[in-house]
This record gives C-alpha cells, sequence and structure tokens, in this order.
C-alpha cells in the first residue's frame, strides 16, 4: 500500500552514526536477538497474548519499555512474570542482558542499552521530552544492529515511532500490533505504520512465530557475511538487481553506494525469507510488488543535503537566477518544498538561494517545508544534524553550519528562510504563489491518479512562470502541457504563463476527492469533431432550430444557428447567463422551462411563444433538451428556438362567427390576461434581480471563501512562525537567564575580589563620588558603609592629600594615568597612588579609579636593596652574580678591575667564561652546573686578564635560595690574592733565613766554644772568654734585631763594645780615655756580627793588658769610607796609646787569629794588627758591598 | 809538614769565618790539606784550577749560591758535600742527589761524611 507522502526518512547523519557503529562492532556478530517491546495503554494484555505463545527455550532476550507513572511503584514484572516461566526482573542500571530473561523498565527512569548492557537513568526526563520507548529503540538499534528487534504494541500517542526509524536504518526487524481488523492498531502501533518502515503488522500472538523464523534467518544470512557485515554473494548479484529495478522501476540506483545497497537488499531478503542471493532474484521475478518494495527500502536513509548534485545544479543555474532576475528586496521569493522529511532538501535550497544572493539582500525568501510527520517536522525544526554532514562540502560546512558538540546546526540566516509546517499535499489545501516547488521523490510512492491531483495541485501553488522540480524518476504525466520543460534529465519544469485552472476546482475544497470525476475544464475545445461532421453541420444550419447550451448554473455554453433575434442583453454588467440574454417575452418562459428540465432530466417543449420579426408575430416553439451525462445527471441542457411557418389566419374566421358577448368577454380576458401578464413580468423581473442580486451575493461569499481559505493558509504558516519565534524567544531567555546567572556569578566574584585585595581601591564618578571601594580602604579616609555616593572630599582623609581635587581633573582630562608617591610622617605607611581613568565596557571615561599601594616595606627594602648596591659596587672584591641558566647577572666594579673585563661584555654571557684555561678539577667541577655544590663552597684559581696578567683568586660562592628554600641564583665573590701570596712568600723564605741564620749561630757559637776552649788556661777562663765572647755576639744581635736585622749602624757596635770604658768618658772631650771618630755609616748584618767581635777581642785585649788595662791608656777608633773601582771601602783604625810597653805575644791566640785572619777572610778585606811597643793598632779595610762575580 | 804533598786536599767553601777556622782545625787534625774560600769568586778560582780530592760546600755565601762551584766539581769528577743551614730542602731538584751536611754538625758526622764520599 503506498504510502500517502514520502517517508520521513532516517537522516543522514543517523547513517552516518549508524555506518561508524557498524565498524566498530566488527567481530564476533552478536547473533541473540534482543527483542525491545514498547507498550502503554493497553500494553499488559498484549503483553500476555506475547508471552503465552513465546516459548521459553529460544535465545531471544526481551526488555519490556512500558509507561509508567513515575511516582507509582510498578506490578508490571509481576504481572508479566505470570504468562511466562522465563525470569522476569526489573531492569537495573549495569545488567548484562541475557538470553530468555525478560526486562522490564523501572519508573520514572530512562532505559538505554550499550554493549549489551542496560543502562538505567533516572530520573526520567520532563514529560514533554519523554520518549523512553523510542529512546530504548535507538540505543538498541545502535547497539545491536540487525540483532535489534522493536515491537509496537498497543498504547496511544506516537511514541516508538522515531526509535523503529533507527532500528530499520540499522537493520534490524520492526514489528507493530494489528487489532482485530488486521489493520495496525490505532494509537502507537498506527504511528509506527505510519513511518512506513514496519515489516510486519501482526496480533500479538503471532510475533513469537515471527521472531523465531527472523531469528533463523539472521543466524543462516551471517555464515554467509564477512567482517563488515556485508554477504560476499549479494556483491556479485547487485548489478542483476540494479539491473531488474531500473527494467520495472525505471530508476537506475547503480550510482549509488554498493555497501548501502547490499544492507538493503539483505535487509529484504530477510524479510521475505530468502535464503540464497538467487532465491531472492526468483523472489524478485515472480512478485510485482517486490521491486515497489526493495525501491522504497533502497530511498530509506539516503536523503541527504544536495541529493543528487545534478538537480541542483540544474536549480542554480536555470531556476534560481531567473528566479532572482526582476526581484526586489521588497518582493517575497516563496518556496514550497512539500515532503520535506527532516529538512535537508529545504536547506538545501535555502543554501543555493542564499549563495546565489550573495552578499544583496535580495527578496525575502520564505522556504514553506512541509511533511504530514510531526517528528520529523520537530527536527528539521531544530536543524541539527550529526556529523559528519554527507552532502556537504567542507566550505559549505565551514560557512552554513555551526558546530555544537558533535552536531552541526543551520546557521540562524539559513534556518530563518525556512518555516516548517505539518501538512499533507493530499488532505489540506495547497499553499499559493510560489516560485519554485521542490517535491522529490515523493510521486513515487503515489499512484497515477493522486500523482496527476498533486501536479495539477502544484501547478496551481505556481505563479505563473514559477519552477517545478520532481525527482529524477518522476514525470508529469497528462498534465505536461500545463508546464514547459526546462530540464528533461533533472525534471526541472516551468508553469506555463496561459495555462490557468480556477482554484474552486482543487482538490483543496473538495471535501471528498475520491468523488471527483470531472475536473477537465469545461470550457475544453471538442475535438472530436471532423470535417464531414462540420459541413454537414453547415449544410443543415439554415434548417435546424437555432439554440444554446447552458449548463446548471444557466451559462451559456454553446451558441448554435442564429440566435441573434432571440436576444436582447440587459444593460449593466456582460453576462453569459441565459436569462440576461434572452429577449425579455422570452424570459420567463425559457426559465420556467430550464427549471423544469433540470428538476426532471426531462424535455420540455414550450409551444404557444411568438417572436417579432420584421414587425411580425411569429409563433416559436421552445424546445429544452436535457443533456444526460454517463452517470444519468443532467448538468447541461440546451435551448433550441424552433420557429414555426406563420399559420394562415385561420383561427381568426371562427372569432368572427361568435356572438359579440362572446366577443366581448374574450376582450375582457384578454384585457386581463395582457394585465395579469404584465404582473408576471413586473414579478419575473424583481424576481430575477432578486436572483442575481443572490447569485452575486453567492459569488462574493464565494471569493470571500476563497480568501478566508488563503488567509487561514497564511494563518497555519504564521503560526508555525509563530511557534518558531516563541522558540527562539524562549531559547533567546534562556540564554538571556544563563547570561544572568553569568552575570551574577561575576558580580559576586568582583565583590569577592574586592574584599579580598589588599589594595586599596576607591572608584569614584566625574563629581568625585564614591561608588565603590576596598576595605583596606578605610585605613585611608574615614570611610563608612553609607558614604557610597557622598564626594570624596567630604570624607576627612587620614592621609596628607590636598592635590586630590586637582590630579582627578588632570587625569579626566588628560586621559592618562598619574602617579604619585605619598609619603606617610613618622611612622605612617608611604603609599604610591596610582590614578587612571575609570573606562566604561564601551570605552567611557566616566570618573577615575585610585588605587593606593603600601609600598612602605617596598621603599624599606629600596633603601636596603641600595645600601646593598653600594657596598657591593665599592667591594674592591669582585661581587657577582648568576642565575641557575648560568647566565651571568651581575658584575660589581670590583669585577671589572679585577677580571678585566666590563659589565656590558659580561653580563647576560654564560658564567663559564670565567672558566681559567688551566683550571684544577675542583674549579671544572664547580663550573660544571651539575657538579656545583649546593653550599657555601670556596676554591681557588687564576684568572688570566684580558691583558696577559694571571691573577690568583679566592673564590667564595654561595647558592641564593628563596624563602622556601629553593635555589634561584647564585653568588660568587672573587678576592684578588697577589698580596697575600707574596706575603706567605716572604713568610715562608723568612722563616727559611731564620732556620738558617740559628743554625750558622750555632755552629758559630759551636766555633767560639771550641776555639775558647783550645786557648784557655783553665775552665774559670774559659767560663769567663767564653760567656763574653757570647755576650758580645748577643748584643750585636740584640742589635740587628732592633733593626730588624736590615743593618746595624758601625758606631753603635762600636760603642757598644767599648761601653765598659766609655762610662766615665766623653765622647766629646778629647781627652777622655775612647775617642771615636766617624761618620754615621749602616753596617750589614755580616759584616756588623764580623766587626763587633773582632772589635770584642781588641777591646778585651785593650782592657786586659793593652791600653784600658791602666788609667791612662786612650783608644781611638776612627772610619771612612772611600771609593776604589766604584766600590765604596770602609776603613776602621784603631789605635792604642799610652798603655804599658807592649810584648808582642808568643803564640797567635783566637783573637789574634780571629782578627788577622777571621775578619779578612769573612769580610773579604784586609786586616793589618801590629803589636807596637807605643801600642796596639789595628787597621780593617773592607768592601762595604759584595762584589758582583764577574 | 813535609808530608803535605801526600795529604789528601780539601776545598773548603765556607763564608762564615768562626765555622771555617773551627773545621780548618779538625780537617787539619785528621789530615787534609784544606784550601779556604769565603767567596764564590775565590771558590770558583780553586775549584777550577787547583788540585783537589774532595769538597765541603756552604751552600750560601754571603748571599750568593755556591752551586757554580758544585757544577766545576763534578765536572771535574771531584766528590763534594754540601753543607747547610736550611738542610735538604734547600737543594735545587739537579742537586738532591748530593750528601748534605746538616749544620751544625759535630766531627764524628763531618768525618764519617767524608769518608763516605772518599769511598764512593
Amino acid at each position: 500500500m503506498p504510502t500517502p507522502a514520502k517517508p520521513a526518512s532516517v537522516t543522514a547523519a543517523k547513517t552516518g552514526k549508524g555506518g561508524a557503529r557498524g565498524k566498530t562492532r566488527k567481530s564476533p556478530p552478536m547473533l541473540d536477538l534482543i527483542v525491545g517491546i514498547g507498550a502503554s495503554a493497553g500494553g499488559l494484555e498484549a503483553y500476555t497474548a506475547f508471552f503465552t505463545n513465546m516459548p521459553v527455550d529460544s535465545s531471544l532476550a526481551f526488555v519490556l519499555v512500558q509507561h509508567l507513572a513515575p511516582d507509582h511503584s510498578s506490578l508490571l514484572a509481576e504481572l508479566v512474570g505470570r504468562s511466562t516461566s522465563m525470569p522476569v526482573l526489573t531492569a537495573v542500571d549495569g545488567t548484562r542482558v541475557e538470553p530468555r530473561h525478560v526486562y522490564v523498565i523501572p519508573p520514572n527512569a530512562t532505559l538505554t542499552i550499550a554493549g549489551g548492557i542496560l543502562q538505567v537513568c533516572t530520573p526520567a526526563p520532563p514529560r514533554e521530552h519523554r520518549w523512553p520507548i523510542s529512546t530504548f529503540f535507538t540505543s538498541l538499534a545502535e547497539d545491536q544492529g540487525e540483532c535489534a528487534v522493536c515491537i509496537v504494541l498497543a498504547g496511544t500517542g506516537s511514541d516508538g515511532a522515531q526509535g523503529l526509524r533507527a532500528v530499520k536504518e540499522h537493520g534490524g526487524l520492526a514489528l507493530a500490533q494489528s487489532g482485530l481488523d488486521d489493520r495496525a492498531m490505532a494509537g502507537m502501533p498506527a504511528s509506527a505504520v505510519a513511518t512506513g518502515l514496519v515489516d510486519a503488522v501482526l496480533p500479538a500472538a503471532e510475533m513469537p512465530a515471527r521472531l523465531l523464523a527472523y531469528q533463523k534467518q539472521v543466524h543462516a544470512a551471517s555464515r554467509h557475511k564477512d567482517a563488515d557485515g556485508v554477504r560476499g554473494d549479494v556483491a556479485s548479484h547487485l548489478k542483476t538487481i540494479c539491473e531488474m529495478l531500473h527494467a520495472e522501476i525505471g530508476h537506475d540506483f547503480s550510482q549509488y553506494k554498493e555497501k548501502t545497497l547490499m544492507r538493503r537488499i539483505q535487509r529484504r531478503m530477510l524479510v521475505v525469507q530468502a535464503d540464497t542471493v538467487t532465491d531472492y532474484i526468483e523472489y524478485l521475478g515472480e512478485h510485482a510488488d517486490e521491486h515497489e518494495l526493495l525501491f522504497c527500502e533502497f530511498l530509506i536513509g539516503v536523503t541527504e543535503f544536495f541529493r543528487d548534485p545534478a538537480a541542483y545544479e540544474a536549480l542554480r543555474t536555470v531556476a534560481i537566477p531567473a528566479m532572482l532576475a526582476d526581484k526586489t528586496s521588497a518582493d517575497d521569493l516563496r518556496v514550497w518544498v512539500p515532503g520535506c522529511a527532516t529538512g535537508e532538501e529545504a536547506y538545501s535550497i535555502a543554501i543555493l538561494l542564499r549563495e546565489a544572493m550573495g552578499s544583496q539582500r535580495g527578496p525575502k525568501v520564505q522556504i514553506f517545508a512541509t511533511d504530514i510527520d510531526k517528528q520529523a517536522i520537530g527536527r528539521a525544526r531544530a536543524g541539527r544534524f550529526r556529523s559528519p554532514l554527507v552532502g556537504i562540502s567542507p566550505e559549505r560546512q565551514e560557512r552554513w553550519f555551526s558546530k555544537d558538540r558533535e552536531d552541526f546546526c543551520v546557521i540562524k540566516q539559513i534556518r530563518e528562510m525556512c518555516i516548517f509546517s505539518p501538512h499533507s499535499v493530499i488532505k489540506d489545501p495547497p499553499f499559493s504563489r510560489m516560485d519554485l516547488v521542490s517535491c522529490r521523490n515523493l510521486l513515487i510512492y503515489l499512484n497515477s491518479d493522486l500523482q496527476e491531483r498533486l501536479v495539477q495541485s502544484f501547478q496551481y501553488a505556481l505563479r505563473p512562470g514559477g519552477f517545478l522540480l520532481l525527482g529524477t524518476s518522476e514525470r508529469l504525466g497528462h498534465n505536461a502541457p500545463l508546464f514547459t520543460e526546462l530540464d528533461k534529465k533533472q525534471r526541472l519544469y516551468a508553469r506555463r504563463e496561459d495555462s490557468h485552472i480556477h482554484p474552486r476546482h482543487f482538490p483543496s475544497a473538495q471535501r471528498h476527492p475520491v468523488n471527483r470525476t470531472n475536473h477537465a475544464p469545461p470550457a475544453a475545445p471538442e475535438h472530436v469533431d471532423d470535417l464531414v461532421d462540420r459541413h454537414a453541420r453547415q449544410a443543415l444550419e439554415p434548417w435546424s432550430p437555432a439554440y444554446v447550451v447552458i449548463d446548471t448554473q444557466h451559462q451559456v455554453l454553446r451558441f448554435g444557428g442564429d440566435t441573434r433575434r432571440y436576444f436582447a442583453p440587459s444593460t449593466g454588467a456582460a453576462s453569459l447567463n441565459l436569462f440576461q440574454l434572452l429577449d425579455k417575452p422570452l424570459r420567463s418562459a425559457a426559465r420556467a422551462a430550464v427549471m423544469q428540465v433540470f428538476a426532471s432530466g426531462k424535455r420540455v417543449i414550450r409551444e404557444g411563444l411568438s417572436v417579432v420579426l420584421n414587425g411580425l408575430d411569429r409563433p416559436l416553439r421552445l424546445i429544452v433538451e436535457p443533456l444526460a451525462h454517463d452517470d444519468g445527471a443532467v448538468k447541461m441542457c440546451v435551448v433550441a428556438f424552433n420557429e414555426l411557418e406563420h399559420a394562415p389566419h385561420a383561427a381568426e374566421p371562427a372569432t368572427d362567427g361568435k356572438p359579440d358577448s362572446q366577443r366581448i368577454r374574450i376582450h375582457a380576458l384578454e384585457d386581463e390576461l395582457r394585465s395579469t401578464r404584465a404582473q408576471l413580468h413586473t414579478a419575473v423581473d424583481l424576481h430575477e434581480t432578486a436572483s442575481e442580486e443572490l447569485k452575486s451575493s453567492n459569488e462574493e461569499y464565494q471569493s470571500v471563501n476563497e480568501e478566508l481559505q488563503s488567509a487561514n493558509e497564511e494563518l497555519e504558516t504564521s503560526t508555525e512562525e509563530m511557534q518558531s519565534i516563541n522558540e527562539e524567544l524562549q531559547t533567546v531567555n534562556a540564554e538571556l537567564n544563563s547570561k544572568n546567572e553569568a552575570l551574577h556569578q561575576v558580580n559576586s566574584d568582583i565583590r569577592n575580589l574586592l574584599d579580598s585585595t589588599h589594595i586599596a581601591t576607591v572608584f569614584l564618578d566625574r563629581k568625585l563620588h564614591i561608588r565603590n571601594y576596598t576595605p583596606v580602604m578605610t585605613r585611608l579616609f574615614h570611610l563608612r558603609d553609607g558614604d557610597k555616593g557622598r564626594p570624596i572630599t567630604e570624607i576627612s582623609p587620614r592621609i596628607n592629600y590636598p592635590e586630590l581635587k586637582q590630579d582627578v581633573a588632570q587625569v579626566l582630562h588628560d586621559m592618562t594615568v598619574t602617579e604619585r608617591v605619598l609619603r606617610g610622617t613618622e611612622h605612617a605607611p608611604t603609599y604610591l597612588l596610582r590614578m587612571r581613568p575609570y573606562l566604561t565596557v564601551d570605552n567611557v571615561v566616566d570618573g577615575v579609579v585610585l588605587t593606593f599601594v603600601d609600598i612602605t616595606d617596598s621603599q624599606r627594602l629600596n633603601h636596603e636593596h641600595a645600601r646593598l648596591a653600594a657596598i657591593v659596587n665599592s667591594s674592591r672584591d669582585a661581587i657577582f652574580g648568576f642565575s641557575l641558566d648560568e647566565r651571568i647577572t651581575s658584575w660589581n666594579p670590583g669585577a671589572e678591575r679585577i677580571f678585566g673585563l666590563s659589565a656590558a661584555q659580561v653580563v647576560g654571557q654564560p658564567l663559564s667564561i670565567l672558566q681559567p684555561a688551566s683550571a684544577s678539577a675542583e674549579v671544572k667541577a664547580f663550573f660544571a652546573s651539575h657538579q656545583r655544590p649546593l653550599r657555601l663552597a670556596e676554591f681557588e684559581m687564576t684568572w688570566v686578564s684580558p691583558n696577559g696578567e694571571s691573577v690568583p683568586l679566592a673564590m667564595s660562592y654561595s647558592p641564593v635560595s628563596n624563602e622556601d628554600g629553593i635555589l634561584f641564583a647564585g653568588k660568587l665573590i672573587a678576592r684578588d690574592i697577589t698580596e697575600r701570596h707574596r706575603a706567605e712568600r716572604h713568610n715562608e723564605m723568612m722563616l727559611a733565613e731564620l732556620n738558617h741564620r740559628v743554625k750558622n749561630t750555632l755552629a758559630t757559637v759551636q766555633a767560639i766554644a771550641t776555639q775558647t776552649a783550645i786557648n784557655a788556661p783553665d775552665l774559670a777562663a774559659f767560663r769567663e772568654s767564653f760567656q763574653a765572647r757570647l755576650l758580645a755576639l748577643a748584643h750585636t744581635h740584640s742589635l740587628l734585631a732592633q733593626e730588624a736585622w736590615h743593618g746595624v749602624a758601625l758606631g753603635d757596635i762600636v760603642k757598644r763594645e767599648l761601653a765598659p770604658y766609655l762610662h766615665d768618658s766623653d765622647a766629646r772631650l778629647n781627652d777622655a780615655r775612647v775617642r771615636l771618630r766617624g761618620d754615621a755609616l749602616t753596617l750589614k748584618p755580616k759584616q756588623a756580627l764580623a766587626l763587633s767581635m773582632g772589635l770584642h777581642e781588641l777591646a778585651t785585649n785593650a782592657g786586659k793588658y793593652g791600653a784600658l788595662s791602666v788609667a791612662d791608656g786612650q783608644v781611638t777608633v776612627t772610619w771612612a769610607t772611600r771609593q776604589v773601582d766604584q766600590r765604596v771601602w770602609l776603613k776602621l783604625q784603631w789605635t792604642e796609646t799610652g798603655g804599658p810597653l807592649v810584648q808582642a805575644p808568643t803564640r797567635r791566640g783566637f783573637g789574634s787569629r780571629l782578627i788577622g785572619d777571621g775578619l779578612a777572610y769573612e769580610l773579604d778585606g784586609n786586616v793589618t794588627l801590629e803589636f807596637l811597643h807605643s801600642g796596639v793598632t789595628c787597621v780593617i779595610d773592607l768592601p762595604m758591598d759584595e762584589k758582583k762575580p764577574t | 809538614m813535609n808530608s803535605d804533598s801526600n795529604k789528601p786536599r780539601l776545598l773548603l767553601v765556607e763564608d762564615e769565618m768562626l765555622l771555617a777556622m773551627m773545621l780548618e782545625d779538625r780537617l787539619v787534625d785528621v789530615g787534609y790539606v784544606v784550601l779556604k774560600a769565603a767567596r764564590l769568586t775565590a771558590g770558583l778560582a780553586l775549584a777550577e784550577s787547583a788540585a783537589l780530592d774532595l769538597a765541603i760546600l756552604d751552600i750560601n755565601l754571603a748571599g750568593e749560591s755556591s752551586f757554580p762551584i758544585a757544577e766545576i766539581l763534578r765536572r771535574r769528577g771531584v766528590p763534594f758535600i754540601f753543607s747547610s743551614g736550611y738542610g735538604f730542602e734547600g737543594l735545587p731538584d739537579i742537586w738532591r742527589n748530593e750528601k748534605v751536611l746538616q749544620k751544625p754538625y759535630d766531627t764524628q758526622q763531618l768525618t764519617t761524611a767524608l769518608t763516605g764520599l772518599c769511598s764512593a
């Protein structure tokens, strides 16, 4: 049975999703069917019938979805349990569906299935969005594919139909319950059947058998399938099947997607229970209607955007430019898309139009998209399509769709062009004044009668020159003359300008379209006449009566013969109404006769009329002959005027013979008759006038009715628009609400921000009135809660800021940010005031914002920093820092001096540039960052500065950590230790020298002791001499020590040795015993030691045996220097006088030997010691400085 | 005194007069002919030209080192011994293998060192 409208196909988006699912569900195929059963009111009876007949050993699983009251606990599971021995369970979230189990939806819940596991979601959505059966069917279809079965049992409403589409789309089985009359029960089953997708309509009791058969089929079919779920054997026969379809239906599917087609063929095979493809082809050959069914099966789910691109190309190149050509922006462009399903076609046309108009504003486009499926219309109105969008190029997708999560939404500009409304092209009046009607793949579902009617309907709907686009396998049939063919292949037509069908003849005005049999234009010319007829008629014309043919409305349809003499048209509007055309004397007779004919259907002949011809009355016979239709109804009649030959006045003589009284009587009667006739004329005229008025009123009403009809249609469309506006308003309202909430949120965020910030902030308007302030602000001004709105100048400040007013004026004038430091007196904090213009969201300056940042600490830190910086800058040591990425960050003047590199050369460079070329392992370890110690470290290295100078450096490294102990920088101090090194070397040298001297001295003491011992006669003499010599040595040492071993004045040595004899004499007196004469002269330590020992021996000898041993003896010591051969020589002369007579010693004692040999030897000079009788003389001649070896 | 020509001849380079005198006394006592030099110049002259059997060299001669003398002696093959208040540490590396008498030393140490030098 053909469906009265194109099945609202499952959208392309669904196909896409199903396809994706199909891929993921590759192996192993799940062969146990899961049967979803939906029911509502009256469902329990159906359940009982179903399960009573369901064997309990099948491998099927059942899920019952029942409309339940959300707040009542359900007894359904218990009730169903009575009719089957299978376990009946209330569905629980996470339950795996097992075969031979029955699961029942719990109340107030949404039940879905995923991966074979039930998912229960509570609570259920609000009633208006609650479609539990469809929801479950959809998830079942997506999860189980062709193993999904859905059964729609008794129930009111239409829940389940949408889900059923999904089940069919995924290749599952769909059953609906039939009533007693073998037709679908009203309500849900009927809605399900209305989708055109139900496989079988059965009583509930017969469904189990069908299910078991289906399962068997699925099992059998699965053996032929490959991993994609496509049977390999179908592919090889696909071409054959397509050719059969092409031959029978005329539609070529060969360019359709093979996989899709194969799945559909498999579906039909399951339905007709064909095991192999060959069986199916046989079946196809034997059953003519199977072609139709397979064709419909093929069409399911192929609705998509720009389906058949060539057709849209024809629209774009031919129709659309013509439509837009003569339209201005004030005009309307109206398009009607009947059978729009989920709107892809309408949106595609909208996109084409929008693209054609480009940037121009163009006419106001209204695309009326209609379908009888309210759910499909609902989805079309939503304008949401699942990705991927089939048929839409990426450019179009980018331009005309917005992505919303997984879906694509048609943008508002396109959506607003389309008006969707439920409407039946068959039942409801057509739309009118359309520029384009696009009705594709709808007519193919209809029989030829309906097709013809619809094409006429479209013809009416189109304005002259409007375009009609049909599906590629659809054609105009008998209505072809109404249209001009523009593109034969793509079925694009234009309405002929001249063709016009009165709207009254349209199905829209007909309550019972099936009764309509005559809607051919009555004025259609009779083409059956041939020439012979015409000539015969012409020949007979003078002899046949003149006639007219009229219809029931008394409109003249034909004139025949010479009718002139009978007509005298009334003045006023021209009319074909017979009674306005006829000569007045004939009108009443004719009217009576015509009425009698239409009433009785029989011929009426009126004799005795006359017509005035050439001034003579001629008798006239009026013949009214009914023209009966095939069914016997009289719709027309012929009114013929048969003029009789003028009869001789035969009757007149008869009157002559009558008596006068009779004549008088006759005259009187004639008079009476005349007056009566006149009255009758008047009455008839009145009646005719009234009748005319009534008729014109009737026509007015009819036209009013037409107008109302149109208005009604417009109103229906308006209602749809209002509804969509309403929806939009609701959306806008929801958006506003959410924006309001967001604002609320922002408001509270800002309040919290103001409350929690420690920065004193105050917002002032242009007049210095306080708008808002942060709590910290009270530290600066004596602010209270009520002060908002008051001028800030009225608030007494805690800070000293008299310039506030002029600063604000300045900021408002300059539009710049002003900063000012407000120094607190004594311990009061110092603030940094930053004043900037207050900008509203629209960038309008509306006051100022003042922020006061307490910078007391910061300033203190700044001072501290400056102090430390001064120390660093003035340090003689190099102090520099580096960052964690081993870059040098600071470089003080000390560093510049020590390293010989300027800060500009170094800062930013890697630390490693400071690593000396020849560094020790320790130094290298330090410069390798990963080996660097984490604590303080000290090491030494030698830096070679750019000018080649080597600088020994003591390096001290300290890591710099933040308060959490995390290292963030390093600091190095380098000290130039050249001086220290020098001092250390000097110390070492001094120590070695001391050691040497001590040991030398000890050796000297040893020699003195040895020599003294050799010469001493006894121990007492040894002790005396030895002590004296040691003392002399010690004295000289003390003198040297006093001068830090730099040297000793010669005079001091001499005085020291002669001291015992000097105390009673005065050097200034010439008669003193000891006379000294010489320049101030410094001797080197070695010279001093040797000379002092020699002088000691001389003095000792003089005191014991010489001049000083007697009171009158004198010793004279003189010395002088002279230059010989660029060397300075010292000559010291010792002369004793006045002493006892001197005897030359018999043997050389220690003293003589020391003086005579030792001094000369040690001092590299010459010594002469003479023992004259007058006294001892000694001349010591020695160089003051060492002679350089040549 | 006539037997001087048979006695071994020893060069004593020592700038301390008392020490030189004492050593001379001891060395003469044990049968050496002692040639003394207090300065580098004198020491070099003796080392170069005098007939020598062995030598005692004070390293520090009035601020100059006696190593040039040691070089001559080594060249001539005259065995020698350093005498120094600095001890062993005062020697440059090339002289490390030479014997050193650490001042002050007694007769025993002196004769042992000289005996060792002669027998070597």
